[in-house]
């Protein structure tokens, strides 16, 4: 399933996916591959995006 | 052992020590890296995992292929082709995840190293294609394993250019 979510706080702080991926230390296929749901980061990856993005877990990648 | 083929043995090593010596220096210059984040590490898990797989069914099948029809190639080059096949495989598939370059690694340059290689590899077989050294007796000498060599660099940076290409129409379409 899509994180469109992530895709929406990630644009409101008008980064890139690859900014997101350089401050977080990863490949910016790897941040496309989470945002399209082909991927599902580890909890340690999931922390650091909030932190970059100023969001808690459940708002970003808590299925409601 | 003869002196030819001592003298072939040692150009063999001595070729393998200098590769080994290059690669070392491009690790120590920053163009080649090994990090990889989360995600490509468990791509290239997978990969490995393939390519493993593959190695074992082309020893498998190489065997087979000498029982059955005789020698037709020289031990090194038949072990060449098992292991050039299997990284074919490790590679396509690592580019097809996106995880075959680190994040440090400057795909222009990788690519451009690679092209190298190929050309330089694929020269060599061409040339002893040409003086009639490859074949001796109908047997695939050692001399194959440049352009087996050559030719997978060359398959794995075509895959690389193609998949980057198809990728960006992609995204520019997304």
């Amino acid at each position: 399933m899509k994180n469109l979510r992530l895709k929406a706080a990630r644009a409101a702080l008008d980064l890139s996916q690859q900014q997101l991926a350089d401050d977080v230390g990863v490949s910016r296929q790897t941040i496309n591959a989470i945002e399209k749901g082909d991927y599902n980061p580890t909890i340690k990856l999931c922390i650091a995006i909030c932190r970059r993005l100023g969001k808690t877990l459940d708002e970003l990648f808590w299925e409601s | 052992m003869d002196h030819y083929h001592a003298g072939v043995t040692l150009g063999i090593s001595v070729g393998i020590l200098a590769g080994l010596f290059v690669i070392v220096l491009l690790f120590k210059k920053k163009v080649l890296d090994m990090h990889f984040d989360e995600r490509q590490e468990r791509a290239r898990g997978k990969a490995f995992q393939y390519g493993f797989f593959t190695l074992i069914i082309t020893i498998y099948a190489y065997g087979v292929s000498d029982v059955m029809f005789g020698r037709w190639c020289d031990v090194l080059t038949g072990g060449a082709i098992c292991l050039a096949i299997s990284l074919c495989v490790f590679a396509v598939t690592c580019i097809l995840k996106d995880a075959y370059l680190s994040l440090r690694e400057k795909p222009r340059t990788v690519m451009t190293m690679f092209a190298l290689i190929s050309a330089v590899n694929l020269g060599l077989g061409g040339m002893y294609a040409f003086s009639g050294d490859l074949l001796e007796n109908g047997v695939l000498t050692f001399r194959a394993v440049n352009p087996i060599l050559g030719l997978a660099t060359l398959v794995i940076l075509v895959v690389y250019i193609v998949n980057y290409l198809l990728r960006s129409r992609e995204e520019e379409a997304e």
